[in-house]
């Protein structure tokens, strides 16, 4: 959204293309405030680019990456594709809740970190993988996800 | 026409049809559920699946998704195939794992396609022992009801509601076994098209909920062919009866008019004929009494009145009832209108003159137009039309319209254009002026009229749409004027007022309206008699009925509502609603078509149009027959069957337009009156219980920067004077209305006696 030409140049259904296209980015925007999109930022961001709250609402529950709750600082995003399901995705996960203490969407109690299923992660080669804070993890075997598990605590 | 083959039989296609298309169109049925013919192919649900036999002998046969694959010639496919048999299967197993077994409570069940399809290729047995995925459902206001569970994620809705109705507030959120169609947040639907996800949701996730308010099984229903009620476009519709009351109305498929959908109105207006305050019992001065006694102190009343009477008939009355009442009315000596407002009489007038001469395109026909504009506020009166629009804007039309309080079709507009009512023909002939000259050499642009100009010039198939009743008779010209200076390529449309407003047009004589007002005004009248009109709920003319109707010696009025007219009645005769009859209306396009009668009630209202043929023939007047009286309106025309698509007329009646006079307005004040309507605003549908508690609320309306001016503040409240009284209203300050106009609904204009048009004074309250 930084530069923009003089919005008299364009034209109005050109404009609004523009401005629509500009969404991801705002909700990402708005997520930074706190980590995640309350009511009122999903009417914010359809404010900005002149989507309904329900165009908004459509793809902030679509995307992945942009969370509708409150997540922990920490999200742990883990592939449960084919391949990382065929990997043990579902063991990792249930091992996740079990140690952590918390089911899957929920925030574990100090807010440090949230776990969640993602769709494939495009890390296939390194299946069963995880992606944390943006940072590729895996093949999560029970060595690495042992170290996983401490750095999480460490950093509580 | 090229062929192939679905399991040795030829079925024809068209090009750029895929295999499903051709079957469908010729009959031969192939399971599907996410391909609907509005909406086209996604290939999402798999179900379409068939089998392609080899071409060449190295081949193996495959199975393909009709909706995907092209037909062609020599193409030999098999829905019967075991292999396409078991795809289907698997995906009918697939669906029902999630979906519940709740058929018997189901308001969907007995039409829902989803059963159907099980039935015809699902596996007898569910295998699935898992949990099943469930959801909350969401409160989407008074007319359609939500049960996501039953969902099977066909995108149907979501592709209907945003994508051919434009609407933006239903939505697919969420994403793998949990997608979910609902809106952001609950509330009711916005869309004036949200009842069509009733129909096209192929299960029963989105269902009737009037209907379901007092729901009977499909099968125990009564329907009949019948033609909707609620505006000019005569979408064909089939309302459903069960024990002699009026449930539901569905689409009925008419090929140049509604085909798919139907607008919220006809869906949901009809509950206006169970109302509570409907007349159900004739009265005679305030008493109750039977039939024979009310018609009897009606002859009365006409022997005595002898030539001193008056008929007023309606643009919502059937043809034969105008046509009828009109006989009497003139054989007895008397005078005869079929509108009650000598302004919209002149509009519509003159509407049906021009778009006899000039032809005017089926509702089809709209979506192929590549530019538009639109003079009105098209949605609240036609919405079918507005429907249209939208698809030829979906085609890439450019649409411009002129309008002056918030409207829905000029958020989706390249041209909004704002104007305050009395402007709109100024404009219209300013483009007309630009259209002579050339648009580029035109200084300044107003209101970007100029590049709305050049747009309607350089279109292949220009089309202007206007809303009479918001033109008036000056503005109707002027658009038609617009369309002539076009050249031959431009079609020309008008929202007339109401379903039979054009076949109340050529009933009635050129300035009757103000003869029959000026002449019960004068005394001249003694006996007034009235059939589905509410002269006294007018906007512009009411207050003038209210004080003459005190100088006759009776008011006779037929109707199957309330109104000021009904509750003002010396001898009211409660008549049948348009259900409960048959009868004929003729639409827009000139269009004769007939409705059915659906049922009968437990105790049945005469129509109109039998009440007038049993006072006709009391009087002996010879005027008794209603087909005679179409006869001679329409001479030489075979009147259609209810359930035919209706015929149009050709052109017949006097073509010759005398070019109407703008009327200047004598009364005081400078704040033009806008009509605030929406899309349930109708005589009928305002009795209407469901859909008229979505009616906005009602305020005075101006725009902002007027607001400032005139130095009202957000939450004023404002008195209104005109020239029957004054009232109170709460102000609202609204962007979209147009500079120096004041937006009211219909029923203050009634009060102060205002017109659309008119001007009124305005002040803060303290």
């Amino acid at each position: 959204m930084a530069e923009q030409p003089n919005q008299n140049d364009i034209h109005p259904t050109e404009r609004i293309k523009k401005d629509r296209a500009a969404i991801v980015e705002v909700m990402m925007e708005l997520q930074a405030k706190r980590g995640f999109l309350d009511d009122q930022d999903v009417i914010e961001a359809a404010r900005r680019t002149g989507l309904s709250p329900t165009e908004v609402e459509e793809l902030a529950s679509f995307y992945t990456l942009i969370y509708r709750r409150p997540v922990g600082r920490r999200v742990l995003l883990v592939c449960d594709s084919v391949c990382c399901a065929m990997n043990g995705s579902e063991r990792l996960l249930n091992t996740l809740e079990r140690r952590l203490g918390i089911a899957l969407g929920e925030v574990s109690r100090d807010g440090a970190v949230t776990v969640l299923p993602s769709i494939c992660l495009g890390l296939c080669d390194r299946a069963p993988a995880a992606l944390l804070n943006g940072e590729a993890l895996g093949p999560l075997d029970d060595a690495r996800l042992d170290a996983l598990l401490l750095e999480l605590k460490r950093s509580r | 026409m090229t062929a192939f083959e679905i399991d040795a039989r030829q079925v024809p296609f068209n090009n750029g049809d895929n295999i499903l298309k051709a079957a469908l169109n010729a009959g031969v049925e192939i399971p599907h559920f996410c391909y609907h013919h509005a909406l086209g192919s996604l290939g999402a649900c798999r179900l379409c699946a068939v089998e392609v036999k080899p071409e060449q002998p190295e081949q193996r046969p495959r199975v393909v998704m009709a909706c995907m694959e092209p037909a062609r010639a020599g193409l030999k496919v098999s829905v019967a195939a075991p292999a396409a048999l078991r795809a289907r299967q698997g995906v009918i197993e697939f669906l029902m794992t999630n979906h519940p077994h709740d058929c018997p409570v189901c308001d969907e069940g007995g039409e829902c396609h989803l059963q159907d399809m099980t039935v015809a290729c699902g596996p007898p047995y569910r295998r699935y022992r898992g949990r099943k995925r469930t959801f909350i459902n969401q409160d989407l206001g008074p007319l359609v009801h939500h049960e996501m569970n039953r969902c099977i994620t066909c995108y149907r809705c979501t592709r209907y509601y945003q994508q051919y109705a434009l609407g933006t507030d239903l939505g697919a959120m969420r994403l793998r076994n949990e997608v979910y169609f609902g809106r952001f947040q609950d509330g009711p639907l916005e869309s004036p098209f949200a009842g069509n996800l009733v129909e096209v949701c192929p299960t029963g996730v989105f269902t009737d909920k009037v209907f379901r308010s007092r729901f009977a099984r499909v099968w125990d229903l009564d329907t009949a062919p019948s033609i909707c009620p609620h505006c000019s476009v005569g979408c064909n519709t089939l309302p459903g009866a069960r024990l002699g009351t009026l449930r539901r109305v569905r689409n009925r498929d008419h090929a140049e008019l509604n085909r798919w959908f139907l607008c919220d109105r006809g869906r949901f207006g009809h509950q206006y004929t169970e109302h509570p305050e409907r007349p159900w019992q004739a009265r005679v001065r305030g008493q109750t009494v039977n039939y024979s006694d009310a018609l009897g102190a009606a002859l009365d009343q006409l022997q005595r009145a002898g030539a001193a009477v008056a008929g007023v008939g309606s643009p919502r009355e059937d043809l034969e009832s105008n046509a009828l009442l009109q006989r009497l009315i003139i054989r007895h000596g008397g005078f005869f209108a079929a509108f009650t407002d000598p302004g919209i009489e002149a509009a519509t007038a003159h509407a049906v003159r021009y778009i006899n001469r000039m032809g005017t395109p089926t509702l089809a026909a709209m979506e192929h137009a590549d530019a538009i504009l639109v003079a009105g506020e098209l949605t609240a009166v036609a919405p079918m039309m507005d429907l249209g629009v939208r698809q030829a804007s979906r085609n890439k039309a450019k649409v411009g319209v002129i309008h002056h309080v918030a409207d829905p079709l000029a958020t989706l507009a390249d041209y909004d254009i704002r104007l305050a009512p009395r402007q709109t023909s100024v404009a219209l002939k300013r483009l007309q002026g630009m259209i002579a000259t050339t648009a580029e050499q035109s200084s300044g642009d107003e209101h970007g009229l100029a590049q709305l100009a050049a747009t309607l010039m350089h279109a292949q198939h220009p089309l202007l749409i206007g809303v009479v009743e918001t033109l008036g008779a000056y503005g109707v010209a002027a658009l038609a004027k617009l369309a002539q200076s076009l050249g031959g390529q431009a079609a020309l449309a008008y929202a007339l007022p109401g379903p039979n407003a054009y076949g109340a047009a050529i009933v009635n004589e050129d300035g009757a309206t103000q003869k029959v007002l000026e002449a019960v005004e004068t005394g001249k009248v003694r006996c007034l008699v009235v059939t589905a009109a509410d002269p006294l709920g007018d906007t512009r003319t009411g207050w003038r009925w209210r004080e003459a109707v005190g100088r006759l010696d009776s008011l006779i009025v037929m109707d199957c509502v309330d109104s000021a007219t009904v509750r003002a009645a010396d001898i009211l005769i409660p008549t049948a609603a348009w259900a409960e009859r048959s009868g004929y209306f003729i639409n827009y396009e000139g269009r004769v078509q007939c409705f059915d009668r659906v049922f009968e009630r437990d105790k049945p209202l005469p129509a109109s149009v039998a009440v007038i043929a049993d006072l006709a023939n009391a009087l002996d007047l010879g005027a008794g027959e209603p087909r005679v009286a179409i006869a001679d309106l329409l001479p030489g025309i075979a009147l259609p069957l209810a359930g035919e698509p209706g015929i149009r007329l050709t052109p017949r009646v006097r073509l010759d337009v005398p070019p109407p006079i703008e009327s200047v307005a004598g009364a005081t004040g400078h704040w033009q009156v806008g009509l605030a309507s929406w899309y349930g605003d109708d005589p009928l549908a305002d009795h209407a219980a469901a859909l008229s508690s979505l009616a906005p609320a009602s305020t005075a309306t101006i725009a902002p920067d007027t607001a400032r001016i005139a130095e009202l503040a957000t939450d004023a409240r404002v008195m209104l004077r005109g020239p029957a009284g004054s009232l109170p209203l709460p102000l609202c300050i609204d962007a979209n209305v147009a500079e120096d106009t004041v937006a009211l609904p219909r029923s203050a204009m009634c009060q102060i006696g205002v017109g659309h048009g008119g001007y009124v004074e305005l002040e803060a309250m303290p």
